[in-house]
């Protein structure tokens, strides 16, 4: 299992496109929150896109854009 | 255990109205299917003890029947993270709240009802009666999805209705199949189906949370023990034995709602599935390749500040000739008074309170319906959410939100529709540190005041005629970096129990709707008008008062007086008529106030002359430079120029020298740039917090830090 996004302040590990299935979240209160969103388990995510001055991401779930700070995407686990 | 609904229904049968609440998801269109159904019937209010906009409306059945209908909040489910979902539950969670629903069009977006039931299962597990309204089938229809309605129907045991909002179809059948609810309710009957089987410890729990406290069903009483602790309508002792029957379980409310979702979600999607046709085209790639610029690292910021300035641009110099208008019908309608009237107490009242009052008042009216015009159409396209996700990182390093971008940019024409357009903050503290840290930025009001003096801190030829237009950047920079250091401030103090979260859904660009804008900006201007114009009308009339009154016989001494100075020095009328005018300023209540004043703001440099301009220009900073005129006898002259002049040639009475050093005058400026000198402002703030809390803080912070920073300036430069 790896998180699909890392912060890593001496590298940048983002990576546009970067994808996998969720399998779980790392913090429970976010992850409730993205549930309602739509973020399942066993769902389809990819990063489409980096904020202007290294702000969130923009993530793809199934067929739907979700805008997130890094630390909320940060908590999504991927299988 | 019935008993709390039967109460409701009679209480709603009393004023004769049936509710529907109509709810969704953010971004399913909720509000446009509202605005088809209502049209202009509608009622702007609160919910109760916060800030939400609540919007009414009524419908037309049939002829004779009308029914309510209350425009929620887009919400996602029953656990909710703003203050905006925590009304949703608030009033769905108790039969006695004012807002509580007889029924519920729940509208969700058709190309993504994968994501948009989990709210509609929660609903319908409380039990209410529900109608499925599918939103946006126009554009499915013509993207060729085909969705299985009767199936679904079957499936989610409620009317299926296939709507849009943006080209009215489908809305008899809406209506229709409310008809039916409406007459057929009494005999409601609780859900067959549950989405979600409660475990065997929930079950146990609602059992024992039901003795506490009568619930209509399950589902009911386990969201009570979720949210028990923020449920207004719990009594303390409720609270405390729902506390202790929690305590002895193991219920652990944020595994219990993921567990919950889950649930949810595997129920509802296989139907949702099975009723699709045909399998969901993608997302458009017009979308993707706008976004791909709009969003672009580099690219949107630089389209977002140029947005910005047409914004800016429009507020600031497009809006001026209307305003100007209005303010010049004032004017004439006010001098038609007095030559009606003759020069009475009442005819002073109402040129001089009651119609300056409600010119002040309608003066706004350009700024916010230009503003609003276009925010609204920017956030129809789906725009505002993208800006918001450009700016989060940066705002939120100062304790507010993207959207607060689009306030402190408006704050520099003008800071009351600035701090309306915060409504779509969802996170209180970061609207409220929005809301407080907005007027300091330097309005188009402050323009006239720093022209007048920025002349006396640098002379017109100062680094080859640059400098004064540098002076005025820096007072717009001290501002804006105030601003900033002040949320900071604000950041650490205040206290949320909320999280704050960006989690945003970017929608699909659309097309604006003209009837949504249209409406937006009618609603903004009736509201502002209505409730913000009560309270500025009515301090303009206490300002008025201050100034046309003193003490008994002073102020006809101080017309014989002028009268007699004019005669001996051989005035003209103009003339005569300013030192009049001068002279009663001084012996009115607002002079005396001045005077009394003096001794604190002497340390800033001023003498009571400017402490006169301070309190009148409560009223809006530009009334500074008319009554420095009115003040100086030169009233009917009150150009720019020939003020500065004057003011240049005043001298200190004890001492002889000029009272304008540049002491003075950058003490008086900095004082400009940070003190709350605006009536209309903290009118808007009250409205705008729902109390009198934060306008009161509001000002005695601006206030506070205006008379230290003149103290410090004028102690450093005297």
């Amino acid at each position: 299992m790896v998180a699909i996004l890392t912060v890593n302040p001496y590298k940048n590990a983002l990576k546009p496109g970067k994808s996998g299935i969720v399998s779980q979240f790392s913090d429970d209160q976010l992850g409730s929150k993205l549930l309602t969103m739509g973020v399942l388990p066993g769902s389809q995510v990819e990063i489409v896109r980096e904020a202007p001055f290294g702000g969130g991401v923009v993530i793809k779930v199934d067929n739907n854009y979700l805008a997130l700070r890094k630390q909320e995407a940060e908590c999504i686990l991927l299988k | 255990m019935y008993s709390s609904q039967v109460n409701v229904q009679i209480f709603n049968k009393k004023q004769g109205q049936f509710i529907f609440a109509v709810v969704g998801n953010p971004n399913s269109g909720k509000s446009t299917v509202f605005n088809k159904l209502t049209g202009l019937r509608q009622k702007i209010g609160n919910f109760p003890g916060v800030t939400v906009e609540k919007k009414l409306g009524k419908v037309h059945l049939t002829e004779k029947q009308e029914a309510t209908l209350i425009d929620f909040p887009g919400t996602y489910s029953f656990y909710p993270t703003s203050q905006d979902e925590r009304i949703v539950l608030q009033a769905f969670i108790n039969p006695q709240d004012e807002n509580y629903p007889d029924a519920v069009i729940y509208v969700a977006d058709v190309n993504r009802l994968e994501k948009h039931l989990l709210l509609f299962t929660q609903i319908k597990d409380l039990g209410l009666p529900m109608i499925l309204a599918l939103n946006m089938s126009d554009q499915a229809e013509k993207e060729g999805l085909e969705i299985d309605a009767d199936y679904l129907a079957s499936q989610l045991e409620v009317p299926v209705i296939e709507v849009s909002g943006r080209t009215g179809q489908g809305m008899e059948s809406l209506k229709r199949e409310m008809q039916t609810i409406l007459l057929t309710s009494k005999n409601k009957q609780l859900p067959n189906k549950s989405f979600y089987p409660l475990s065997k410890e929930e079950e146990q729990i609602a059992h024992k949370i039901a003795k506490i406290i009568p619930v209509h069903t399950n589902f009911q009483a386990v969201l009570i023990a979720h949210h028990y602790q923020r449920l207004p309508f719990l009594h303390e002792i409720q609270r405390i034995s729902i506390q202790e029957t929690l305590d002895k379980s193991e219920f652990v409310s944020l595994r219990q709602q993921v567990e919950e979702t889950m649930i949810r979600f595997d129920t509802f999607t296989p139907i949702v599935r099975k009723a699709f046709k045909n399998t969901k085209p993608t997302r458009s790639t017009f979308t993707g390749k706008l976004d791909a610029i709009l969003t672009h690292r580099i690219g949107g910021p630089l389209i977002f500040v140029a947005l910005m300035t047409l914004v800016f641009q429009a507020i600031f110099a497009w809006a001026t000739y209307p305003m100007d208008w209005i303010e010049s019908i004032f004017i004439e309608a006010g001098g038609w008074v007095k030559y009606v009237l003759g020069s009475g107490w009442l005819s002073s009242l109402i040129a001089d309170g009651i119609l300056a009052g409600l010119g002040g008042v309608l003066v706004f009216i350009p700024q916010i319906a230009i503003l609003f015009f276009i925010i609204s159409i920017l956030e129809e396209l789906g725009y505002m959410a993208r800006a918001a996700f450009i700016f989060d990182r940066i705002m939120q390093f100062f304790g507010m939100n993207g959207r607060s971008v689009v306030a402190l940019i408006s704050g520099g024409a003008c800071a009351i529709p600035a701090i309306m357009s915060t409504r779509t903050i969802g996170n209180w503290k970061e609207r409220l540190i929005t809301i407080m840290v907005t007027p300091l930025i330097s309005c188009s009001a402050r323009i006239p005041v720093y022209i007048v003096l920025i002349a006396f801190v640098v002379p017109s030829e100062a680094m080859g005629g640059w400098g004064q237009g540098l002076a005025m950047m820096g007072l717009y920079l001290l501002g804006i970096v105030v601003a900033l250091l002040s949320a900071l401030v604000f950041k650490y103090i205040l206290k949320s129990r909320e999280h704050s979260f960006l989690m945003l859904e970017l929608p699909e660009y659309r097309a604006p709707m003209l009837r949504n804008v249209g409406l937006t900006v009618w609603e903004k201007v009736k509201s502002f008008v209505t409730e913000a114009g009560k309270i500025i009308i009515v301090i303009s009339i206490i300002l008025w008062a201050l100034s046309s009154f003193a003490p008994p016989g002073q102020m006809v001494k101080a017309e014989t007086a002028a009268k007699a100075v004019a005669l001996e020095q051989e005035l003209d009328y103009a003339a005569t008529q300013d030192l009049i005018a001068a002279q009663k300023m001084e012996a009115s209540y607002a002079g005396i106030l001045g005077k009394a004043i003096e001794p604190a703001i002497k340390p800033l440099g001023f003498d009571w002359k400017i402490g006169i301009a301070l309190i009148t220009s409560f009223a809006a900073r530009e009334v500074f430079v008319g009554t420095m005129a009115t003040i100086y006898s030169i009233g009917s002259v009150n150009d720019e120029s020939s003020i500065r002049e004057r003011m240049a040639k005043e001298r200190n009475p004890v001492t002889g020298k000029p009272v304008y050093t540049l002491a003075t005058a950058l003490s008086l400026l900095v004082f400009y740039v940070f003190a709350m000198q605006c009536m209309s402002t903290l009118a808007v703030v009250k409205r705008e917090t729902n109390s009198w809390k934060w306008p009161i803080i509001q000002f005695a912070f601006m206030s506070g830090l205006a008379y230290l920073s003149s103290l410090l300036v004028y102690q450093i430069l005297a």
